[in-house]
Protein backbone atom coordinates (compact mmCIF):
# COMPACT_ATOMS: atom_id res chain seq x y z
CA UNK A 1 0.00 0.00 0.00
CA UNK A 2 1.07 3.46 -0.64
CA UNK A 3 2.22 5.57 2.58
CA UNK A 4 4.12 8.47 3.50
CA UNK A 5 6.53 7.78 6.11
CA UNK A 6 7.13 11.51 6.64
CA UNK A 7 6.00 11.19 10.62
CA UNK A 8 7.21 15.07 11.11
CA UNK A 9 5.09 16.02 8.46
CA UNK A 10 1.58 17.05 9.07
CA UNK A 11 -0.27 14.53 10.95
CA UNK A 12 -1.43 10.83 9.83
CA UNK A 13 -4.50 11.95 8.46
CA UNK A 14 -3.59 15.23 6.47
CA UNK A 15 -1.22 12.59 4.89
CA UNK A 16 -3.87 10.11 4.21
CA UNK A 17 -6.09 12.61 2.75
CA UNK A 18 -3.45 14.08 0.85
CA UNK A 19 -2.80 10.34 -0.53
CA UNK A 20 -6.65 9.88 -1.63
CA UNK A 21 -6.41 13.18 -2.95
CA UNK A 22 -3.69 12.65 -5.14
CA UNK A 23 -5.04 9.33 -6.17
CA UNK A 24 -2.26 7.26 -4.56
CA UNK A 25 -4.89 5.29 -2.03
CA UNK A 26 -8.50 4.52 -3.50
CA UNK A 27 -11.39 5.97 -1.69
CA UNK A 28 -12.29 2.82 -1.00
CA UNK A 29 -9.05 1.37 0.23
CA UNK A 30 -8.57 4.37 3.14
CA UNK A 31 -7.01 2.59 6.12
CA UNK A 32 -10.00 1.45 8.71
CA UNK A 33 -9.31 4.45 11.04
CA UNK A 34 -10.35 7.15 8.64
CA UNK A 35 -14.04 7.76 9.45
CA UNK A 36 -13.61 7.43 13.36
CA UNK A 37 -10.90 9.97 12.59
CA UNK A 38 -13.29 12.26 10.90
CA UNK A 39 -16.21 11.55 13.19
CA UNK A 40 -13.98 12.44 16.48
CA UNK A 41 -11.13 14.18 15.82
CA UNK A 42 -8.78 14.60 18.33
CA UNK A 43 -8.67 17.87 20.51
CA UNK A 44 -5.19 18.88 18.96
CA UNK A 45 -3.78 17.48 16.26
CA UNK A 46 -0.72 15.38 16.73
CA UNK A 47 1.81 16.95 15.05
CA UNK A 48 5.16 16.72 15.15
CA UNK A 49 6.32 19.82 15.61
CA UNK A 50 3.86 21.16 17.70
CA UNK A 51 5.12 23.97 20.14
CA UNK A 52 4.87 23.53 23.76
CA UNK A 53 1.89 25.96 25.35
CA UNK A 54 3.39 29.04 26.77
CA UNK A 55 2.05 28.53 30.42
CA UNK A 56 3.56 28.41 33.86
CA UNK A 57 3.13 25.78 36.36
CA UNK A 58 0.55 26.67 38.72
CA UNK A 59 1.88 26.01 42.59
CA UNK A 60 -0.69 24.05 44.79
CA UNK A 61 -1.31 26.17 47.84
CA UNK A 62 -4.24 25.97 50.49
CA UNK A 63 -5.42 28.80 53.15
CA UNK A 64 -4.78 26.14 55.72
CA UNK A 65 -1.43 25.32 54.58
CA UNK A 66 -0.34 27.93 57.04
CA UNK A 67 -2.31 25.99 59.69
CA UNK A 68 -1.03 23.05 59.00
CA UNK A 69 2.97 24.19 58.85
CA UNK A 70 2.29 25.89 62.24
CA UNK A 71 0.99 22.00 63.84
CA UNK A 72 3.65 20.18 62.07
CA UNK A 73 6.28 22.62 63.17
CA UNK A 74 5.65 22.66 66.49
CA UNK A 75 4.73 18.51 66.59
CA UNK A 76 7.88 16.23 65.20
CA UNK A 77 6.92 12.79 65.89
CA UNK A 78 2.74 12.74 65.37
CA UNK A 79 3.39 8.63 64.01
CA UNK A 80 1.94 7.40 60.47
CA UNK A 81 -0.94 7.83 59.16
CA UNK A 82 -2.93 5.94 56.27
CA UNK A 83 -3.67 8.08 53.14
CA UNK A 84 -5.66 5.34 51.15
CA UNK A 85 -8.21 5.88 54.39
CA UNK A 86 -11.04 8.17 53.35
CA UNK A 87 -13.07 7.03 56.62
CA UNK A 88 -11.75 8.80 59.49
CA UNK A 89 -9.90 12.25 59.40
CA UNK A 90 -6.41 12.64 60.61
CA UNK A 91 -4.93 14.45 63.55
CA UNK A 92 -4.08 17.55 61.49
CA UNK A 93 -7.48 17.26 59.85
CA UNK A 94 -8.78 17.25 63.46
CA UNK A 95 -6.59 20.38 64.28
CA UNK A 96 -7.28 22.15 61.18
CA UNK A 97 -11.51 21.92 62.07
CA UNK A 98 -11.14 22.91 65.71
CA UNK A 99 -8.79 25.89 65.01
CA UNK A 100 -11.34 27.03 62.47
CA UNK A 101 -14.22 26.61 64.89
CA UNK A 102 -12.13 28.38 67.67
CA UNK A 103 -11.71 31.40 65.28
CA UNK A 104 -14.76 31.84 64.28
CA UNK A 105 -16.09 31.64 68.00
CA UNK A 106 -13.64 33.89 69.70
CA UNK A 107 -12.57 36.33 67.00
CA UNK A 108 -10.24 38.19 69.39
CA UNK A 109 -7.53 35.59 70.52
CA UNK A 110 -4.30 35.88 68.81
CA UNK A 111 -2.56 33.18 66.44
CA UNK A 112 -0.20 31.46 69.33
CA UNK A 113 -3.68 31.35 71.66
CA UNK A 114 -5.77 29.94 69.11
CA UNK A 115 -3.37 27.34 68.94
CA UNK A 116 -2.75 26.32 72.18
CA UNK A 117 -6.41 25.77 72.46
CA UNK A 118 -6.55 23.82 69.77
CA UNK A 119 -4.16 21.48 70.95
CA UNK A 120 -5.91 21.60 74.06
CA UNK A 121 -9.11 20.69 72.50
CA UNK A 122 -7.46 17.78 70.82
CA UNK A 123 -5.73 16.46 74.45
CA UNK A 124 -9.62 16.61 75.84
CA UNK A 125 -11.37 14.88 72.94
CA UNK A 126 -8.44 12.11 72.98
CA UNK A 127 -8.92 11.62 76.79
CA UNK A 128 -12.57 10.83 76.16
CA UNK A 129 -11.52 8.50 73.43
CA UNK A 130 -9.84 6.81 75.60
CA UNK A 131 -11.96 6.98 78.36
CA UNK A 132 -14.70 5.28 76.58
CA UNK A 133 -12.44 2.65 75.37
CA UNK A 134 -11.14 1.72 78.73
CA UNK A 135 -12.43 -2.31 79.21
CA UNK A 136 -10.34 -2.86 75.76
CA UNK A 137 -6.83 -3.41 76.05
CA UNK A 138 -4.87 -1.00 74.08
CA UNK A 139 -1.85 -1.83 72.88
CA UNK A 140 -0.57 2.25 73.16
CA UNK A 141 -1.87 2.70 76.21
CA UNK A 142 0.24 -0.40 77.61
CA UNK A 143 3.22 0.96 76.17
CA UNK A 144 2.74 4.63 77.03
CA UNK A 145 1.94 3.03 80.63
CA UNK A 146 4.87 1.01 80.66
CA UNK A 147 7.77 3.83 79.66
CA UNK A 148 5.53 6.17 82.01
CA UNK A 149 6.73 3.17 84.79
CA UNK A 150 10.31 3.04 83.61
CA UNK A 151 10.57 7.09 83.75
CA UNK A 152 9.71 6.63 87.50
CA UNK A 153 11.79 3.99 88.17
CA UNK A 154 14.89 5.18 86.79
CA UNK A 155 17.76 4.64 89.36
CA UNK A 156 19.27 8.03 90.26
CA UNK A 157 22.80 7.83 88.93
CA UNK A 158 25.85 10.34 89.40
CA UNK A 159 28.60 10.34 86.59
CA UNK A 160 31.09 11.28 89.10
CA UNK A 161 30.53 9.17 91.75
CA UNK A 162 30.20 6.26 89.42
CA UNK A 163 33.92 5.33 90.19
CA UNK A 164 33.90 5.76 93.94
CA UNK A 165 33.54 2.90 96.55
CA UNK B 1 -0.81 34.21 -19.62
CA UNK B 2 0.17 31.38 -19.22
CA UNK B 3 -0.16 31.27 -15.42
CA UNK B 4 -3.97 32.20 -16.50
CA UNK B 5 -4.44 29.31 -18.25
CA UNK B 6 -2.80 27.36 -16.10
CA UNK B 7 -5.03 28.52 -12.94
CA UNK B 8 -8.07 27.91 -15.01
CA UNK B 9 -7.68 24.38 -15.83
CA UNK B 10 -6.78 23.35 -12.56
CA UNK B 11 -9.86 25.02 -11.01
CA UNK B 12 -11.58 23.28 -13.73
CA UNK B 13 -10.41 19.86 -12.82
CA UNK B 14 -10.92 20.90 -9.22
CA UNK B 15 -14.94 21.28 -9.89
CA UNK B 16 -14.77 18.09 -11.97
CA UNK B 17 -13.09 16.43 -8.65
CA UNK B 18 -15.61 17.92 -6.81
CA UNK B 19 -18.64 17.13 -8.48
CA UNK B 20 -17.37 13.28 -9.07
CA UNK B 21 -16.78 13.21 -5.25
CA UNK B 22 -20.30 14.66 -4.69
CA UNK B 23 -21.96 12.18 -6.89
CA UNK B 24 -20.37 9.49 -5.04
CA UNK B 25 -22.04 10.95 -1.72
CA UNK B 26 -25.28 11.21 -3.17
CA UNK B 27 -24.79 7.53 -4.63
CA UNK B 28 -24.21 6.87 -1.06
CA UNK B 29 -27.29 8.71 -0.04
CA UNK B 30 -29.60 6.66 -1.93
CA UNK B 31 -28.01 3.17 -0.40
CA UNK B 32 -30.10 2.00 2.64
CA UNK B 33 -28.27 3.56 6.17
CA UNK B 34 -25.79 0.93 6.96
CA UNK B 35 -25.29 1.08 10.58
CA UNK B 36 -21.59 1.40 10.38
CA UNK B 37 -22.27 5.18 9.35
CA UNK B 38 -24.97 5.68 11.50
CA UNK B 39 -22.97 4.83 14.46
CA UNK B 40 -20.43 7.58 13.96
CA UNK B 41 -23.28 10.43 13.57
CA UNK B 42 -23.97 9.84 17.74
CA UNK B 43 -21.47 11.68 20.07
CA UNK B 44 -21.09 8.46 22.07
CA UNK B 45 -22.63 5.01 20.21
CA UNK B 46 -21.17 2.83 22.96
CA UNK B 47 -22.02 4.72 26.34
CA UNK B 48 -18.39 4.25 27.15
CA UNK B 49 -18.93 7.77 29.09
CA UNK B 50 -20.35 5.44 31.95
CA UNK B 51 -17.82 3.10 32.37
CA UNK B 52 -15.94 5.30 35.07
CA UNK B 53 -16.06 8.20 37.23
CA UNK B 54 -13.82 11.25 38.01
CA UNK B 55 -14.31 9.42 41.83
CA UNK B 56 -12.65 6.13 40.05
CA UNK B 57 -9.84 7.95 38.92
CA UNK B 58 -8.92 9.52 41.93
CA UNK B 59 -9.28 6.46 43.80
CA UNK B 60 -7.47 4.16 41.04
CA UNK B 61 -4.34 7.47 42.09
CA UNK B 62 -4.66 8.41 38.08
CA UNK B 63 -3.38 12.18 39.11
CA UNK B 64 -0.30 11.53 40.40
CA UNK B 65 2.52 12.91 38.48
CA UNK B 66 6.24 12.68 38.50
CA UNK B 67 8.60 15.52 40.45
CA UNK B 68 8.43 18.71 38.27
CA UNK B 69 12.07 18.45 37.70
CA UNK B 70 11.23 15.79 35.19
CA UNK B 71 8.35 17.67 33.10
CA UNK B 72 7.82 17.94 29.70
CA UNK B 73 6.55 21.22 28.84
CA UNK B 74 4.02 20.08 26.37
CA UNK B 75 2.07 18.30 29.15
CA UNK B 76 1.52 21.79 30.57
CA UNK B 77 -2.49 21.99 29.75
CA UNK B 78 -3.27 19.06 31.22
CA UNK B 79 -1.87 20.04 34.64
CA UNK B 80 -3.87 21.05 37.67
CA UNK B 81 -0.33 22.40 39.61
CA UNK B 82 2.04 21.56 41.58
CA UNK B 83 1.46 20.42 44.79
CA UNK B 84 4.85 20.78 46.95
CA UNK B 85 7.24 19.17 43.75
CA UNK B 86 4.84 16.64 42.52
CA UNK B 87 2.89 17.44 39.56
CA UNK B 88 -1.41 16.76 39.88
CA UNK B 89 -3.35 16.06 36.79
CA UNK B 90 -6.47 17.88 36.19
CA UNK B 91 -8.51 14.75 36.24
CA UNK B 92 -11.53 16.66 34.22
CA UNK B 93 -9.27 17.11 31.86
CA UNK B 94 -7.89 13.47 32.04
CA UNK B 95 -11.66 12.07 32.11
CA UNK B 96 -12.53 14.16 28.96
CA UNK B 97 -9.93 12.57 26.83
CA UNK B 98 -9.97 9.12 28.75
CA UNK B 99 -13.52 8.78 26.80
CA UNK B 100 -12.47 10.11 23.42
CA UNK B 101 -9.98 7.61 23.47
CA UNK B 102 -12.36 4.79 24.86
CA UNK B 103 -15.35 6.08 21.80
CA UNK B 104 -12.17 5.77 19.33
CA UNK B 105 -11.46 2.32 20.53
CA UNK B 106 -14.81 0.82 20.82
CA UNK B 107 -15.40 2.30 17.50
CA UNK B 108 -12.31 1.06 15.85
CA UNK B 109 -13.21 -2.79 17.39
CA UNK B 110 -16.91 -2.25 16.23
CA UNK B 111 -15.45 -2.21 12.39
CA UNK B 112 -13.33 -5.17 13.06
CA UNK B 113 -9.56 -3.41 13.26
CA UNK B 114 -6.82 -4.88 14.90
CA UNK B 115 -6.08 -3.47 18.06
CA UNK B 116 -2.51 -3.66 19.69
CA UNK B 117 -1.91 -2.96 23.03
CA UNK B 118 2.16 -1.80 24.32
CA UNK B 119 3.54 -1.70 27.70
CA UNK B 120 7.14 -1.76 28.51
CA UNK B 121 8.29 -3.15 32.21
CA UNK B 122 7.97 -5.74 33.27
CA UNK B 123 5.47 -5.17 36.29
CA UNK B 124 2.71 -4.75 34.29
CA UNK B 125 3.96 -7.14 31.29
CA UNK B 126 1.48 -10.48 32.42
CA UNK B 127 -1.53 -7.70 33.27
CA UNK B 128 -1.57 -6.01 29.89
CA UNK B 129 -0.98 -9.60 28.13
CA UNK B 130 -4.05 -11.18 29.69
CA UNK B 131 -6.01 -8.18 28.79
CA UNK B 132 -5.36 -8.15 25.22
CA UNK B 133 -5.94 -12.35 25.20
CA UNK B 134 -9.23 -11.60 27.24
CA UNK B 135 -10.62 -9.00 24.57
CA UNK B 136 -9.19 -10.92 22.00
CA UNK B 137 -6.68 -8.88 20.82
CA UNK B 138 -2.53 -8.32 20.69
CA UNK B 139 -0.34 -7.43 22.95
CA UNK B 140 3.88 -6.40 23.10
CA UNK B 141 5.48 -5.86 26.26
CA UNK B 142 8.98 -7.30 25.19
CA UNK B 143 11.64 -5.20 23.58
CA UNK B 144 10.77 -3.44 20.29
CA UNK B 145 12.76 -4.76 17.36
CA UNK B 146 13.25 -2.08 15.14
CA UNK B 147 11.75 -3.00 11.56
CA UNK B 148 7.98 -4.46 13.02
CA UNK B 149 6.13 -2.33 11.25
CA UNK B 150 8.11 -0.22 8.70
CA UNK B 151 9.94 -3.18 7.17
CA UNK B 152 7.14 -5.64 7.83
CA UNK B 153 7.21 -7.41 4.43
CA UNK B 154 11.06 -8.33 4.74
CA UNK B 155 11.11 -9.59 8.21
CA UNK B 156 7.62 -11.41 7.58
CA UNK B 157 7.99 -12.58 4.46
CA UNK B 158 4.55 -11.68 2.73
CA UNK B 159 2.51 -8.72 3.06
CA UNK B 160 1.62 -8.36 6.49
CA UNK B 161 -1.88 -6.29 8.42
CA UNK B 162 -0.81 -4.24 10.72
CA UNK B 163 -2.02 -2.91 13.21
CA UNK B 164 -5.39 -0.17 13.03
CA UNK B 165 -4.65 1.29 16.98
CA UNK B 166 -1.79 0.67 18.85
CA UNK B 167 -2.83 1.44 22.99
CA UNK B 168 -0.16 2.43 24.43
CA UNK B 169 -0.06 1.83 28.42
CA UNK B 170 3.09 3.64 28.66
CA UNK B 171 4.73 5.60 26.23
CA UNK B 172 8.28 5.32 27.07
CA UNK B 173 10.71 2.67 27.09
CA UNK B 174 12.89 0.87 29.76
CA UNK B 175 15.51 3.62 29.59
CA UNK B 176 12.95 6.20 29.63
CA UNK B 177 12.86 7.51 25.54
CA UNK B 178 9.92 7.50 23.96
CA UNK B 179 8.97 4.11 22.81
CA UNK B 180 9.80 3.44 18.80
CA UNK B 181 6.71 2.48 17.71
CA UNK B 182 4.70 5.44 18.11
CA UNK B 183 7.33 6.83 15.63
CA UNK B 184 6.48 3.97 13.54
CA UNK B 185 3.28 4.07 13.94
CA UNK B 186 3.08 7.51 12.85
CA UNK B 187 4.98 6.10 10.12
CA UNK B 188 2.91 3.49 8.82
CA UNK B 189 -0.43 5.58 9.26
CA UNK B 190 -2.01 4.08 12.37
CA UNK B 191 -3.71 5.72 14.92
CA UNK B 192 -1.86 5.44 18.42
CA UNK B 193 -3.58 5.85 21.89
CA UNK B 194 -1.11 6.58 24.74
CA UNK B 195 -1.24 7.23 28.58
CA UNK B 196 0.89 10.59 28.97
CA UNK B 197 2.71 10.92 32.08
CA UNK B 198 3.83 14.06 33.14
CA UNK B 199 7.36 13.21 31.58
CA UNK B 200 5.94 12.02 28.05
CA UNK B 201 5.73 13.76 25.13
CA UNK B 202 2.31 13.33 23.72
CA UNK B 203 2.75 14.91 20.29
CA UNK B 204 2.98 12.38 18.00
CA UNK B 205 0.15 10.31 19.72
CA UNK B 206 -3.05 10.45 17.69
CA UNK B 207 -5.26 10.42 21.17
CA UNK B 208 -3.31 11.44 24.44
CA UNK B 209 -5.20 10.33 27.85
CA UNK B 210 -2.96 12.50 30.65
CA UNK B 211 -2.54 10.61 33.94
CA UNK B 212 -0.30 8.12 35.88
CA UNK B 213 1.36 5.56 34.14
CA UNK B 214 3.43 4.05 36.89
CA UNK B 215 0.84 2.74 39.68
CA UNK B 216 -0.58 -0.77 39.46
CA UNK B 217 -4.15 0.41 40.77
CA UNK B 218 -3.71 2.64 37.21
CA UNK B 219 -2.65 0.25 35.26
CA UNK B 220 -5.08 -1.91 36.38
CA UNK B 221 -7.99 0.75 35.70
CA UNK B 222 -7.16 1.61 32.37
CA UNK B 223 -6.74 -1.83 31.34
CA UNK B 224 -10.27 -2.36 32.93
CA UNK B 225 -11.85 -0.18 30.81
CA UNK B 226 -10.01 -0.19 27.21
CA UNK B 227 -10.95 -4.22 27.36
CA UNK B 228 -14.49 -3.06 28.83
CA UNK B 229 -14.92 -0.75 25.19
CA UNK B 230 -13.37 -2.90 22.95
CA UNK B 231 -15.73 -5.99 24.15
CA UNK B 232 -19.14 -3.33 23.27
CA UNK B 233 -17.78 -2.50 20.09
CA UNK B 234 -17.61 -6.09 19.40
CA UNK B 235 -20.81 -7.08 21.03
CA UNK B 236 -22.68 -4.38 19.13
CA UNK B 237 -20.62 -5.79 15.17
CA UNK B 238 -22.04 -9.11 16.06
CA UNK B 239 -25.50 -8.07 16.75
CA UNK B 240 -25.90 -5.97 13.99
CA UNK B 241 -24.02 -8.51 11.54
CA UNK B 242 -26.63 -11.01 12.89
CA UNK B 243 -30.05 -8.30 12.39
CA UNK B 244 -27.74 -8.05 8.50
CA UNK B 245 -28.00 -4.28 8.92
CA UNK B 246 -23.94 -3.60 8.95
Amino acid sequence: MAGSRLEKVGTIYSRTTGLIRSGAINWADRPLWYDVYEAFPPKEEPRFDRPAPNMTLKKIFYEEDKLRAMFHRNNKHLGSSNMFNNKYKSLTQKFIEAYRKLESENPEYTEEGLYKRAIEMLRRDKEVDNRSEEEVISLSEAFREATGNRSKEKPQIDLSTIFKE
Amino acid sequence: MLKRINNTTFANLRSLYLSANHRQQLEQDKAPKRMRDEVLLHPDYFRVHNLFTVKDLFDARVHFGHRDGSLDEKMLPYIYGSRLGHIIFDLDKTAEYLRTALNVTAQIAYRDGVILFFNRGAQHAYLVEKTAKECGEFAHTRFWRGGIFTNSTKQFGCVTRLPDLCIFLNTLNNVLIQHTAIRDSAKMLITTIGIVDSNCNPNLLTYPVPGNDDSPTSVELYCKLFKAAILRGKEKRKEHIEQNVY
